[in-house]
């Protein structure tokens, strides 16, 4: 029974009939079309539904309608008023508190509240009112600094902050896609609506590994409201994954189901609660198999076996050796051996995954899809359908984070295609918060068998590294995941000697896949925390042995890849300086400590995922007939971290005119060239350098018309701050858009294109594409931490943190990469673990019991950069994004030893695994 | 996540609330903050027919003296028992425990009321509520009863509520000059995450002599537990540290933890010691106010 309710949103009164069942939340986003208010969690923990009910903040989510009867209601929509940001919109812009935008609601929301009450709030107090509200990009730092300083912004001000400068690189500049954040106004996939649009919902295995016998979908079909019902018969055979030697995922199990969650049939339905309606009238048989949840289980002999083509379980085997490894442990002083266990983490974006398919009347299909990679998600549409790309177009709007769980492509987005086809309607589908940890694709969980020789100086001989990956039921980028981890460990020091195993190990868990810093975060656990006991055994000093060893610029690794740029040297030292370690280590009382940890990581995979000769990315400017404007037409995928902003910087940079007159084109394959996406940390080098290359291709053509013009030798010319000149006569020159509007009009459009391949890379060793990236980057973390002696419990005071990321070329979108790293790592470290019932279902599904960190998490963070020159980068410039997460949890494990003598090798690094530790030392 | 169709009623006086609830079935439910039920109703963890608000009867939305006794709204929510003077004043423990839940948009919604019915293991008010020995007043159609707190926790999500009763009120005796209260609680975050154990003192203090101890824990049994044996313990003793660790290893034994995803049965007993003993150390400094 409807009933009729009055309200107030933003100003204006609604009378409105609603379901007794129907949240404020959906009120505000489909009834009203308001949709800045977003959906996170759907139970009232992530706070990016936070509205404002009288003034007070309330997750809408957990809000009837029919209750906000009478009430005033305040969205994010309704902050700015006539056309003025409110102050806290610029701060955030400003202080770039901004990054995916999927919680930044909510947080605008909240800080209203707050800063209504009470006006200059402390750090302390913002922390405490900001803990219902989750974030995982920023590490809250810039979000808690824009909220400290809400009055010193007003909307004009935010104007000016642009300045005079005419350079567009190494500068704050703000990020294009902020004030569409700040407003609401960004829309996310899960925010549309078409005409007709359908609802659609995936049926799940609620048993780990059994036989399909039958589904009977007829009770399904029946139910009102439901449009198309499609299993197994009704879609493509042809298998699908990551890496083409390892397709081994159905579109719709047909016979057999690998672990709870797996895909079996799917419905579209007028709403999306009659198509969960319709999902659990689906009737299925099946036969128990039986199950394996552990890699120890999962490789004994007679195991059960998930996928008959690996029989043993092991799906990826990794063997190499560089050197000598029995001369390099022959040399050594010192030889410890330790096994370290990793964690099953999952990358926890704030925004669910979400795809829209819509069936033109032309016979082509256009996909709206929360994604990484649009490229990869065309291709393996086009594969799996039998379709050329160009009948496949996809459109990546915003995104709100990824950290590679939407680096592949989804069953979301082949289910809506085909139910989208079914019905000849477009269809919306998403992903809960547990249909996200069902799916899977987090962190791979490892064992690292770690085997280190060392010369009493502290110089390291060899290292042998095992390592055991739990991969779940399926590939997906499992063969890269085991290939990261060995071959990323020589990459930071110099190990003359080296060898590595892998094996990547099917069970029946959800599949893993590629989570910021791809495999490599648990060996750089092990290798930091071991290096670490090793300075101890040698009575030498962390920080030392690492300089010792530490890699250097213009070198080989052991496995043959090319650093050419490196100042990890420097990182170390400014890190020991800026922390005060000297003063600190082995000297604060007892409960404190301060350990050090390294990494570093790849800017950007030297090969793509499936064999090809295209360019990796691939830009096109075209200049704006009058010459006031540039457009940027490129595919790489900004999801949160920027990386839009910084291509404009690039362009702006290279054009010579101001970066506000950059604008970015929507990422849509009908629009923009291919680029591979966002993943390996690949944007700002490989899709830097096809910017700046398309920008010096138009001004090449400009230049030809201005020097004609000029009666000067177009090679004589430059453009800078808005003018092309001659570059040793700057007064013979014109301004810039009167250059264009000339080469307009002699000779047509200007557009410029530019495409970027990495330079043939790697050794000739099987495997050896992996790990290859035309640069590296480097950093050191220094933590500080304080234990609870009583109850283990680790609390994270201090982070100095830095790294060679290159030329920096916006050092606010850098800063808020490491926050983002750096807390989203203590989480990892401290209390981020998946974890199964016996039944092998997710036992830890939801936002309060997946625990990754909220702003009460959030430690002091010193974050500095050392500027080393990348000769292959844009500018000079290297990866952040992946290789900051990296010496974190090392770093905290040897912290936590410096302050309890209690050394962990098991993660996350529970307060219970500490105060056990604790106990045993006193026996 | 969808919650199934309902209908919602809001009365406008207490005994139209019981009329509706009385004549709802089983499938009636009271509706105060939403915060529990509403993620409950999504999830499919509990069905609801109908919702009876209690947004209407302001009557249940008061704190204040009640003769000696400090009474209690059940829609009072823990941010208004956070904030209020009466509350911290007479009872810093309670104001302590609805501080520390879940993350601040919750604490406006969320009720007392509807902390003690929802009957989680891991509630943060129950266990200070237990050590004031505070009485419930249950009202149906048929008319008012009272039950102590103690009686009303029957196992996790189940109370000594009949169908047809609503939790009107929550009144707390008056505690004697020389009383302290505290809270803590244990969590793996610090925001907006369950209890992995939580305590409750209150000691009353005359001449250095404990008078009147009670300690009381949650998220480590079925329901929150008051625990005798470490209240008796320190009745008549002096509050030193050593009898308050001998109350922490009591409170340690007394308690029934289960081990689950945020920790072992040991963990928590170990947690319940030291938490017991940090809360009859601050108990003890409030006694002194």
């Amino acid at each position: 029974m409807l009933k009729k309710i009055t309200l107030n949103v933003n100003g204006d009164d609604h009378t409105l009939a609603v379901r007794p069942n129907e949240t404020l939340q959906d009120l505000l986003r489909i009834g009203l079309g308001l949709t800045g208010t977003k959906k996170g969690c759907e139970s009232g923990v992530c706070g990016a539904c936070t509205v404002l009910i009288d003034g007070e903040p309330r997750n809408s989510c957990i809000v009837l309608a029919v209750s906000a009867d009478g009430k005033k209601i305040t969205t994010i929509e309704g902050l700015a008023k006539e056309g003025k940001l409110h102050p806290l919109q610029a701060s955030f812009i400003h202080n770039g508190a901004v990054q995916c935008g999927y919680c930044t609601p909510g947080m605008l929301m909240s800080a209203k509240a707050l800063i209504d009450k009470n006006p200059n709030p402390s750090e302390e107090e913002i922390k405490r009112a900001f803990g219902g509200n989750l974030c995982r990009c920023t590490g809250y730092v810039k979000i808690i600094e824009a909220i400290k300083g809400w009055k010193d912004f007003s909307g004009d001000k935010l104007n000016d902050v642009a300045g005079e400068k005419t350079e567009s690189v190494g500068r704050s500049l703000h990020r294009k896609d902020a004030p569409d954040k700040v407003t609401g106004r960004a829309r996310y996939t899960g925010d549309m609506s078409l005409p007709g649009m359908l609802h659609g919902k995936i049926l799940t295995s609620p048993v780990a590994h059994a036989k399909v016998k039958s589904i009977d979908t007829s009770a399904a079909e029946k139910l009102p409201g439901v449009k198309a019902v499609i299993t197994w018969k009704d879609v493509s055979e042809i298998l699908y994954g990551v890496s083409p030697a390892r397709y081994d995922e159905h579109v719709l199990a047909k016979d057999r189901v690998r672990y709870v969650g797996d895909e079996i049939a799917a419905v579209a339905a007028v709403d999306e609660a009659t198509a969960a309606k319709a999902v659990a009238l689906i009737k299925v048989e099946f036969e128990s198999l039986p199950e394996v949840f552990t890699i120890d289980d999962a490789m004994k002999a007679g195991a059960p076996v998930l996928h008959e083509k690996y029989p043993t379980n092991v799906n990826v085997d990794v063997n190499y050796t560089f050197g000598d490894m029995e001369k390099g442990f022959a040399e050594a002083d010192l030889v410890l051996e330790q096994r370290y266990k990793g964690n099953r983490t999952y990358q926890s974006p704030m925004e669910p995954h979400a795809t829209l398919a819509r069936w033109e009347a032309n016979g082509r299909l256009t996909i709206w899809t929360s994604t990484q990679v649009p490229h990869y998600v065309q291709h393996m549409l086009a594969r799996v359908l039998e379709i050329p790309m160009g009948r496949i177009r996809v459109i990546r709007p915003a995104v709100g984070g990824g950290f590679g769980v939407k680096a592949e492509t989804t069953p979301l987005d082949f289910c809506s295609v085909y139910l989208a086809k079914k019905t000849g309607r477009p269809v919306m589908m998403k992903y809960d918060r547990k249909e996200m940890l069902h799916h899977g694709r987090g962190r791979h969980m490892q064992y690292i068998d770690l085997k280190i020789g060392v010369k009493k100086d502290g110089t390291i001989t060899a290292v042998d590294q095992t390592a055991y990956l739990d991969g779940g039921a399926y590939t997906s980028f499992g063969i890269v995941a085991t290939y990261y981890s060995g071959a990323m460990v020589p990459t930071l020091y110099k190990l003359p000697n080296y060898k590595f195993k892998g094996h990547r190990v099917y069970t029946n868990l959800p599949a893993c896949g590629a989570f910021r810093g791809h495999g490599c975060p648990h060996p750089r656990f092990a290798f930091e925390s071991m290096l670490s006991i090793i300075a101890e055994k040698l009575g030498l000093d962390d920080i030392e042995i690492r300089l010792k060893n530490a890699m250097t610029p213009n070198s080989l690794t052991a496995n043959e890849l090319e650093v050419i740029s490196c100042e990890f040297k420097a990182t170390l030292e400014q890190a020991r300086e800026a922390s005060g370690w000297r003063e600190k280590k082995g000297k604060l009382p007892r409960g404190k400590g301060i350990g050090v940890g390294c990494g570093g990581f790849v800017s950007g995979a030297g090969y793509p995922i499936y064999r090809s000769d295209f360019p990796h990315s691939n830009a096109m400017i075209r200049v704006l007939e009058d010459g006031t404007a540039s457009t940027l037409f490129i595919a790489a995928s900004d999801i949160g971290q920027g990386s839009d902003t910084v291509l404009c910087q690039v362009a702006a940079e290279e054009l010579g005119v101001p970066y506000d007159s950059i604008l970015m084109s929507d990422c849509d394959s009908d629009i923009a060239p291919l680029d591979l996406g966002t993943y390996s940390s690949r944007v700002t080098l490989m899709a830097g350098n096809a910017v700046k290359m398309a920008a010096a291709n138009v001004k090449s053509k400009l230049f030809a018309f201005t020097g004609a013009k000029l009666g000067v030798d177009p090679e004589s010319l430059t453009a800078k701050g808005g003018r092309v000149f001659v570059k040793n006569e700057p007064a013979v020159g014109m301004p810039w858009d009167e250059a264009a509007r000339l080469a307009f009009s002699q000779g047509g459009p200007l557009v410029g294109t530019g495409c970027y391949q990495p330079p043939k890379l790697g050794g000739k060793h099987k495997g050896a594409a992996v790990g290859t990236s035309p640069a590296y980057s480097f950093g050191t973390t220094i933590v500080e931490v304080e234990v609870d002696l009583e109850t283990g419990k680790t609390k994270v005071t201090d982070c100095t943190d830095y790294h060679d990321s290159g030329k920096v070329l916006n050092p606010s979108a850098f800063h808020g990469q490491v926050h983002g790293a750096v807390v989203m790592s203590i989480g990892e470290t401290l209390t981020e673990n998946v974890q199964f019932t016996k039944e092998g279902d997710v036992a830890n599904a939801t936002l309060n019991d997946y625990l990754i960190p909220t702003s009460m998490e959030t430690p002091r963070i010193h974050s500095g950069f050392v500027e080393s020159y990348e000769p292959r980068g844009p500018f000079g410039a290297k990866e952040v994004g992946e290789g900051a997460a990296l010496p974190v949890i090392g770093a905290l494990a040897n912290a936590i030893y410096d302050a309890t003598g209690v050394r962990i090798t098991e993660l996350p690094i529970t307060a219970e695994k500490v105060l056990n530790g604790l106990k045993a030392l006193k026996k | 996540m969808h919650i199934k169709e309902l209908e919602y009623h809001t009365p406008v006086s207490l005994a139209e609330a019981c009329a509706l609830l009385s004549s709802g079935g089983p499938g009636a439910k009271i509706f105060a903050g939403g915060t529990d039920i509403l993620p409950d109703l999504k999830r499919n963890r509990i069905n609801a027919g109908s919702l009876i608000s209690l947004a209407a009867l302001d009557g249940l939305k008061k704190i204040e003296k009640r003769g000696a006794a400090l009474w209690i709204g059940p829609l009072v929510s823990p941010d208004t028992l956070d904030r209020s003077a009466l509350v911290r004043e007479i009872f810093p423990g309670l104001s302590e425990a609805a501080a520390s839940m879940a993350a601040n948009q919750v604490r406006g919604m969320a009720t007392t009321g509807g902390n003690l019915c929802s009957a989680v293991p891991s509630a943060d008010l129950p266990p200070s509520l237990l050590t004031a020995e505070a009485e419930l007043v249950l009202t149906s159609s048929a008319g008012e009863r009272r039950l102590a707190l103690k009686d009303f926790f029957l196992g996790p999500r189940k109370t000594a509520l009949r169908q047809d009763e609503i939790l009107t009120g929550i009144l707390i005796p008056e505690f004697p000059r020389g009383t302290g209260t505290a809270y803590d609680k244990f969590q793996a975050r610090d925001a907006s995450a369950l209890a992995i154990a939580g305590a409750a003192a209150r000691l009353t203090v005359k001449d250095n002599k404990i008078v009147k101890a009670l300690v009381a824990i949650g998220a480590c049994a079925p329901t929150p537990l008051l625990l005798a044996a470490a209240g008796e313990f320190l009745t008549g003793k002096e509050p030193t540290e050593q009898n308050f660790a001998r109350a922490g290893e009591l409170a340690a034994q007394g308690v029934k933890p289960i081990s689950d995803i945020r920790g072992s049965e040991q963990y928590r007993r170990d947690i319940c010691r030291v938490l017991t003993i940090r809360v009859l150390r601050r108990a003890l400094t409030c006694s002194k106010r």
